[in-house]
């Protein structure tokens, strides 16, 4: 209860939305890892191992959001949060450009030189770009943390 | 870490000003308590139209509670 006490409603919000995308980027790189290990990806598992992870993602945000938001007082935006936020948006918009101009280098590098990195079927596509967004969003809650806790 | 240009006087100003607390400073101005402590740590710089609020919570002219320095 006294980490409760020393955060506020939006901080402990932050720092349950990094939990979750280090909880998924976890648990999508142990099911996908084995996969690629044995050449078994496919898209079936694919889809299957994305549906699980939409699952967890859901019951984790009912369970923790939902104990956030009833044990500490939800509070208005003003005008610091704006620009923290924006701060942030600017972060996470350059991490996914800069993820998704690499991604295209790849591919064609990968075309170009005889399928350098391996065959890049829609399947593992997804997978990267959902990389790519676990990453910008953890880049994200990263960069507000740092923003409210250098203040205080 | 940038230091911050604009200085002010809020803790001051609470303390002259019946010992009001963060809580009814930040209700009064309409932002959170987390703001008020960042400005009062002199580690923010509000919006023009925050400072005038403040200022106007105390009574007091913009340059009493905000300096520039």
């Amino acid at each position: 209860m006294q980490f409760l006490n020393n955060y506020s409603n939006r901080e402990l919000n932050i720092w349950a939305e990094l939990a979750l995308d280090i909880l998924v980027s976890v648990y999508f790189v142990f099911r996908i890892y084995p996969l690629i290990i044995n050449d078994q990806f496919y898209s079936e598992a694919l889809v299957h191992i994305i549906l699980s992870t939409v699952i967890i993602a859901i019951i984790y945000s009912i369970i923790i959001f939902g104990t956030i938001n009833t044990l500490t007082k939800r509070e208005e935006k003003d005008e610091r949060d704006y620009i923290y936020e924006l701060k942030s948006y600017r972060i996470s918009n350059n991490i996914f450009q800069i993820s998704i101009y690499l991604l295209i280098g790849i591919i064609i590098f990968n075309t170009l030189y005889q399928e350098y990195f391996g065959e890049f079927t829609p399947p593992k596509i997804a997978m990267i770009l959902l990389i790519i967004a676990l990453l910008s969003s953890t880049g994200k809650s990263l960069t507000r943390l740092f923003n409210y806790r250098k203040n205080i | 870490m940038k230091e911050q240009r604009i200085k002010n006087q809020i803790r001051r100003l609470r303390f002259e000003a019946n010992e009001m607390t963060q809580v009814e400073l930040a209700e009064k101005a309409n932002v959170t308590r987390q703001t008020i402590i960042a400005l009062e740590a002199q580690k923010y710089s509000p919006s023009l139209e925050l400072a005038f609020r403040i200022a106007k919570v105390f009574d007091v002219p913009l340059e009493e509670a905000f300096q520039y320095n």
